[in-house]
């Protein structure tokens, strides 16, 4: 059985792990340093089949594992996109109490919590379970080679046991050098150790010679250590030769789970409660050999009057590295001990304390799901380009923007436009809420009559928009931005309850379909499909439409004869195909948003999100028409009239290019400059057809008072004009 | 790879759910306070109309669902439920599962697994 170290074969043993097996094989997994084989330091990683920052002490070594060493300088390689990795799954488990580490303290504690009949459950590195953070919840995060545990537990006992103390002295970074219990561990599975001298407690069961005094630096050749050099009390130095050093610094708790669970219920039991010893603080040598903190470092940062352990860490980075502290901890409170006579706790700790993949960290979490509506199928088999928007999967275009665009323009034309928001609202209270939520006299629309209507919150920025239709004295339905659907719904639900009013409401974007029927032969395919009395402007009936029942909403965005058809949405695909048919000798075709944003642009209309800003007010927009100031309340009307009484700095407004190409349209986002001077962006921009020109909206900031009437935008000049640019009498969309 | 399929079902939201009767052979999940799920529809709503007018009542295709068997559940759950599902049988729970709000009715047997139709591809994508 053989491992690969930098392309070389080396055999192992049966129950070694890498770094034994490479020890063995007379290799060492980096250019050197103290091997604590526990896990704590951060002196035998190395890349592991493409893995990098693998402790090689706690993998074992199984046949064809490739190992290789990381640079001596800088870091490991990324891996190549060509190498595939398997999606790392999360498994959950709940249960009382789970107890981390399963030594002798780990084993007591779950007994004990069995015995008190609580579920248990025990994780144990020794058994590939590697507790790598705990999170509120509390939230235990294990990886395992069969994934990631995810362990939600009431309580969290961290038996973890306690680290060895490593050296810090000139030469630490010799290879050669071992902890007590690593030594331990190397002789037992059979290696010679060859010359052994021993710093303070000497390893159990290995001959060797103790060295006396304290430690002062090892002394090596070639990078491996070749004497210990101590000094006796009378200030003498004692030079011990040696094959490998072993050190016997002290303990100090494995703690750093426990810090992660402050605030949480979260206890530690065994050596990982134990006081730690403190070595002596040293007088040179690296601290932290993860982010290379020298003792002169620390002295430095101490003058500059960094004196706190949380303030040494930032200053430092020591502790942040790849053994989180593991090495320097004891060392730095040594040494602020030595410094400020106070003795300074362990600084705070936090999730990871390994280092993980991207898969890894990635296990059990997800993105927000994306919406599809009862029609994607549909569109994916007509060929459509979809695009995310509002969290809804829809289509951009169906391969031919500038066809959809006419067929809107001059026959006719279908678009899903399921995604709008739709909520009904009935109830006893139901005016009373609207009245108080909306700007617009809701009490003035009649049954069976639609009102275009702006949302505001309590300053007075407008936040969405949509239409209230009124159903019967008790009953409204109401609409909203795809995107803005969700808010919109908790805000009416916060503000009926808030005020306690008697209403009932329910969101059904999902339960109807809505497909909007639009241009100039709109009126002939609804005859077509059976309708032969369509709702008046902004009126709205019931009536079947190729089959299916729909609730018919005369209303226009595109600037074109309009409607809107809401059905039950698994009557979409019959409702969409019947439609399409009826409609091929009418030129019909679908389109998609991109077709959509430059129709309602060409007509001046707003997108909430895409036009707007958090900071516009009615006024900015030129939206005054929709308040109605008059009214005694609503939702934002105590800040419009504030905000009325300041000054104007800036206003939404239509532009023209001058004497551009066809087909141009300067960049979305892009800057507007008045002389020189910035003085606005461009929110929405498309070239117009039916115009031949190109029109844009835009944020314009007032000079002296005034808006300016000739701007720059890419280096070109732009007019400023009324909006609409297209249709300016609404003689299409009313016809 | 289990497939959902949309639920045809009648939805109320109404003040006056608590003294509601219905047909033994309707699954009924109470999603909110005021929100009633009854799959598949019923007819007669008139239990809780008499006492509260102002009740919407509506067809209802939104949800999407498929039941699978207590094991391939339990799998499901073990991987992509972050929340203690409760081990009584019946029982009605909602949540998030694999991202998605998902709502459980747990059976002794099998599980009904119901999400907004919307969510229904992304969902069986997720939980593969």
């Amino acid at each position: 059985m053989r491992v690969i170290v930098d392309q070389k074969p080396i055999p192992f043993a049966p129950g070694d792990s890498l770094l034994v097996a490479m020890l063995r094989a007379g290799e060492h997994p980096t250019e050197g340093g103290c091997l604590c084989l526990g896990g704590d330091c951060p002196n035998c990683l190395a890349t592991v089949d493409g893995i990098s920052y693998v402790r090689t002490c706690q993998v074992a070594a199984k046949p064809g594992m490739v190992v290789e060493r990381h640079p001596a300088d800088g870091y490991p390689l990324l891996p190549d996109d060509s190498r595939h990795r398997a999606e790392v799954h999360a498994h959950n488990h709940h249960c009382d109490v789970v107890v981390i580490g399963q030594g002798e303290s780990g084993r007591a504690a779950l007994a004990e919590a069995e015995a008190a009949g609580k579920q248990a459950i025990g994780l144990d590195v020794a058994n590939g379970q590697e507790a790598i953070g705990i999170y509120s919840g509390p939230l235990v995060v294990a990886r395992t080679a069969a994934g990631m545990l995810h362990i939600h537990a009431a309580e969290v006992v961290v038996a973890t046991g306690a680290a060895e103390i490593q050296p810090v002295v000139p030469g630490s970074e010799l290879a050669g050098l071992f902890t007590s219990r690593a030594a331990e561990q190397l002789t037992a599975a059979g290696l010679d150790l060859g010359r052994v001298v021993a710093v303070g407690t000497p390893p159990a069961g290995i001959e060797c010679e103790l060295a006396s005094g304290d430690l002062l630096r090892f002394e090596g050749e070639g990078g491996r250590v070749t004497a210990v050099i101590t000094q006796s009390a009378d200030g003498s130095e004692n030079r011990y030769p040696c094959q490998t050093a072993v050190v016997g610094l002290g303990l100090y708790p494995r703690d750093a789970l426990t810090r992660m669970g402050h605030q949480l219920p979260v206890r530690a039991v065994g050596d990982a409660t134990r006081e730690a010893d403190l070595p002596t603080c040293p007088g040179e040598g690296i601290i932290c050999p993860c982010s290379g903190v020298s003792v002169a470092d620390l002295e430095r940062i101490w003058e500059q009057g960094f004196q706190e352990m949380e303030l040494v860490k930032r200053a430092t980075l020591a502790g942040t590295g790849t053994c989180q502290g593991g090495v320097c901890t004891p060392y730095l409170r040594s040494f602020l001990l030595a410094k400020g006579k106070t003795l300074q706790p362990a600084f705070t700790a936090r999730p990871v304390n390994r280092q993980l993949t991207l898969g890894e960290i990635a296990a059990g979490a997800h993105h927000h799901p994306t919406a599809r509506t009862a029609l994607d199928g549909e569109h994916r088999r007509l060929g459509a380009k979809m695009e995310r928007s509002g969290g809804w999967w829809r289509p951009w275009n169906y391969g031919d923007v500038w066809a959809e665009y006419w067929a809107v323009r001059e026959a006719v034309s279908i678009m899903d436009v399921s995604t709008l928001g739709k909520m009904i609202v009935s109830g006893p209270d139901v005016l009373e809420l609207l009245e108080r939520l909306y700007p617009t006299k809701v009490s003035t629309i009649k049954n069976g009559r639609s009102r275009y209507v702006l949302l505001l919150d309590e300053r007075g920025y407008v936040f969405d928009d949509g239409m209230i239709c009124k159903d019967s004295d008790t009953q409204y339905t109401l609409t909203f931005t795809s995107g803005g659907s969700s808010h919109a719904e908790m805000w009416v639900r916060d503000w009926a309850e808030s005020w306690g009013l008697d209403v009932r409401i329910l969101l059904q974007t999902q339960r109807l379909g809505a497909i909007n029927v639009t241009g100039p032969l709109a009126n002939e395919l609804l005859a077509r499909a059976g309708l032969d009395n369509p709702p008046p402007y902004l009126g709205h009936i019931e009536a079947t439409v190729a089959g299916v029942p729909c609730r018919i909403f005369r209303l226009s965005f595109t600037g074109e004869l309009s409607y809107e058809l809401h059905h039950p949405v698994e009557q979409s695909v019959t409702l969409w195909r019947g439609l399409l048919e009826l409609g091929q000798e009418l030129g019909i075709r679908p389109h998609g948003l991109e077709t959509l944003l430059k129709l309602r642009l060409e007509k001046g209309h707003i997108i909430v999100g895409q036009d707007t800003d958090m900071d516009s007010t009615p006024r900015r927009l030129h939206h005054e028409w929709a308040i109605k100031l008059d009214k005694e309340f609503f939702i934002g009307r105590q800040a419009v009239l504030r905000t009325n009484k300041i000054p104007l700095d800036k206003q939404l407004v239509g532009l023209e290019m001058v004497g551009q190409p066809a087909g141009y349209a300067p960049l979305e986002g892009g800057v507007i400059w008045h002389q020189g001077n910035y003085a606005g962006i461009v929110t929405s921009a498309t070239y117009s057809p039916a115009l031949g020109k190109t029109v844009l909206l835009g944020w314009l900031y007032l000079q002296n008072g005034e808006l300016p009437t000739e701007v720059e935008i890419e280096g070109k000049t732009a007019r400023r004009v009324e909006v609409p640019f297209y249709d300016k009498e609404a003689s299409r969309a009313r016809a | 790879m289990p497939e959902l399929n949309r639920l045809p079902a009648t939805r109320i939201v109404s003040t006056a759910l608590d003294g509601a009767v219905w047909p033994e052979n309707r699954l009924v999940l109470r999603t909110a306070a005021d929100e009633l799920l009854i799959i598949p529809p019923v007819a007669d709503v008139s239990s809780v109309t008499s006492h509260d007018p102002y009740a919407i009542v509506v067809e209802d295709a939104s949800y999407a669902g498929v039941w699978l068997g207590a094991d391939e559940a339990a799998a499901i759950l073990r991987r992509h439920c972050e929340w203690r599902v409760t081990a009584q049988r019946p029982q009605f729970a909602q949540g998030a599962i694999a991202g998605i709000a998902t709502k459980l009715w747990l059976e002794a047997d099998r599980v009904l697994f119901v999400v907004p139709a919307p969510y229904a591809v992304e969902f069986e994508e997720r939980i593969v």
